[in-house]
């Protein structure tokens, strides 16, 4: 099978090339079941080694390869050519900086992830047994799903709130902040809560649902969104988070 | 306006689903709402303080391009009617996201469903009138009035911008607004429930308002001599103002016989409008503060004189709707009125 492929191009540091432009390419011989990140290779291994983009585990786990993949945010280690047909456009992920073709600066992004304390924060004294703190199962399903959560960057990039206004926190901070929120072993809550109420916090969110198709983890992150705001708006964190599924079945 | 544009442009090359298209056009049909709004109520408090000026807005109501657009304010509303009720629930009940699809579906077919016969209605009362060979205010007049609207909406910018600059001047512009820096307010959660709050009581307020003005009545007929009114029975032995009919035919004493309707003591329209006032303009002008605030984050300046503009125009029109719902509608009026009526039709 043949493939077209148009790849959004953008070098800083060279005259002409400072400019974004899309450039194409051919390649012959596709497997319908190979991935976008191996076109990509072929294109940077066999046709132009100056094509930068970000990858590392290339297995869907380490969310390096967010781009928008003919008009979607996807995983290019995810996306089989048969998903997404022979002509296949790629450009990089929209709101945060372009370093290079296809990679981003990650940073502004990063802070906002840091800004809702996404760490467990919990001072008081280890049970006396000495061994882990306890939590029910049920409890426990009402933040299983944002915790698979592997910061691609995807859903924050996807939302035109953020794209509109970068200093917007967007869904994957506050899919973090949730983690932790609804978290009844978690002591910072409140905080967390005081954080996302500000103007750029949860409430930018539109219920506009493009974040949620965009997560290649499948969390259901507009769902999550809006536990936190109805959280932020009750005060409390009991009674507001609905687990997505037994825990066994949403992670198999 | 740089985040306006790419906002603009990319929402037109993501392929986000249904839910952005939903989101766009809830935007674009907000706006449009808050536009007629703020025509609508200066206007309907000139039938108090000018009352000629109100026949004038009627009559330019009735000239044709503002029966093409009666016609997309009244698809406005009614999608934003229904968008904004799915949104409201969906957002009161996250866990209901899988059927947001179908959702959003269901409100463009519902404001098919409900636009088929309400323009069938509305084409109804235009093909009447247009049978009775009309009379239009002229262009001249028309751009002439509309001009002064485009004139308070740009002082209300101008001062907004004004206001804004001097803040910048004296309290500085180094604002962070970046989360966790703890500034900002703290209002916006109340602003989220009172918008969906406010807009689940707004839907059954408007669509009353909207098939008394625009299905039972018809906008052709608010002027119309010796015409019933729309939600006022007819009292023979009443005064001329509240008698139920239209005896002068001006569009000032249909505001007055609406206002002078009195059940067991209570001046039932004055108390609806006065509700429907309240709801919308503070939900509309909240609104209108959401989206342009959207675009305006990257500028300090900006950004505050989009809230200032928002507070202003709120507030402007509270004040002059309220001062006309408080206000009486007497003879002398209704007589400025048909002087007005018979001025803007002569024929030249």
């Amino acid at each position: 099978m043949d493939i077209a492929f148009r790849i959004r191009r953008f070098n800083p540091e060279v005259q002409g090339k400072n400019k974004p432009y899309w450039q194409e390419f051919q390649l012959t011989d596709v497997e319908e079941t190979d991935r976008v990140l191996e076109l990509l290779h072929r294109v940077k291994w066999e046709q132009d080694g100056t094509l930068t983009l970000r990858r590392a585990c290339a297995h869907g786990v380490c969310g390096s390869d967010a781009m928008r993949i003919n008009g979607i945010n996807r995983l290019a280690c995810k996306v089989l050519v048969r998903d997404v047909g022979t002509k296949i456009q790629v450009e990089p992920i929209l709101g945060l900086p372009v370093l290079k073709d296809l990679v981003v600066d990650m940073e502004p992004f990063f802070d906002h992830y840091r800004s809702v304390m996404p760490f467990f924060v919990n001072d008081t004294a280890v049970p006396t047994d000495g061994r882990e703190r306890l939590q029910s199962q049920e409890d426990r399903e009402k933040f299983d799903d944002t915790t698979k959560c592997i910061l691609c960057a995807a859903c924050t990039t996807s939302c035109p709130s953020f794209w509109a206004n970068g200093q917007y926190v967007g869904p994957a901070a506050i899919v973090q902040a949730h983690r932790f929120i609804f978290d009844t072993r978690d002591q910072a809550w409140k905080e967390r809560l005081e954080i996302l109420g500000e103007p750029n916090g949860v409430w930018r969110c539109r219920t506009i649902y493009n974040c949620t198709p965009a997560c290649p983890r499948e969390i259901q992150v507009t769902k999550a969104i809006g536990e936190v705001k109805l959280a932020i708006r009750a005060g409390k964190r009991e009674g507001i988070a609905t687990p997505v599924g037994p825990i066994a079945e949403s992670n198999s | 306006m740089t985040a306006l544009v790419t906002t603009l442009t990319e929402t037109m090359r993501y392929r986000g689903a249904i839910g952005q298209w939903s989101w766009v056009l809830h935007r674009v049909t907000g706006l449009g709402v808050v536009l007629f709004l703020t025509l609508h109520v200066i206007g309907v408090a000139y039938s108090v303080f000018y009352p000629g000026l109100w026949e004038e807005e009627v009559l330019i109501y009735q000239h044709p391009i503002f029966t093409i657009g009666e016609f997309v304010l009244t698809a406005c509303v009614v999608y934003h009617a229904l968008n904004g009720l799915r949104i409201a629930i969906l957002d009161s009940r996250p866990h209901l996201w899988k059927f947001q699809k179908q959702a959003a579906t269901y409100v463009l077919l519902g404001t098919i469903v409900l636009l088929i016969p309400t323009f069938i209605i509305m084409f109804g009362h235009v093909l009447n009138h247009y049978n009775e060979s009309p009379t239009f205010v002229d262009i001249p007049t028309l751009i002439n009035a509309m001009l002064r609207f485009a004139i308070g909406i740009a002082a209300a910018a101008a001062l907004a911008v004004l206001a804004s600059g001097l803040y910048g001047l004296i309290g500085g512009n180094q604002q962070d607004v970046t989360v966790g820096k703890g500034t900002g307010s703290r209002m916006e959660r109340f602003w989220w429930s009172f918008m969906r709050i406010s807009g689940v009581l707004i839907i059954p307020l408007v669509f009353g308002h909207l098939a008394i003005a625009h299905l039972v009545q018809g906008v052709f007929d608010l002027n119309m001599a010796n015409a019933t009114i729309g939600g006022v029975p007819i009292a023979d032995a009443g005064a001329i103002l509240a008698n139920g009919i239209n005896n002068s035919g001006t569009a000032v004493e249909y505001v007055a016989e609406r206002w002078n309707f009195l059940i067991a003591g209570v001046a039932l329209w004055r108390i609806y409008d006065a509700a429907l006032l309240a709801l919308v303009t503070v939900h509309g002008f909240n609104g209108l503060r959401y989206v342009v605030t959207d675009y305006t984050m990257s500028s300090p300046l900006m950004r505050r004189a989009a809230t200032y503009l928002c507070f202003i125009g709120g507030v402007a029109l509270l004040v002059v709707g309220v001062l006309a719902l408080l206000g009486t509608i007497d003879t002398t009026a209704v007589q400025l009125a048909e002087e007005a009526k018979a001025h803007f039709l002569s024929v030249p």
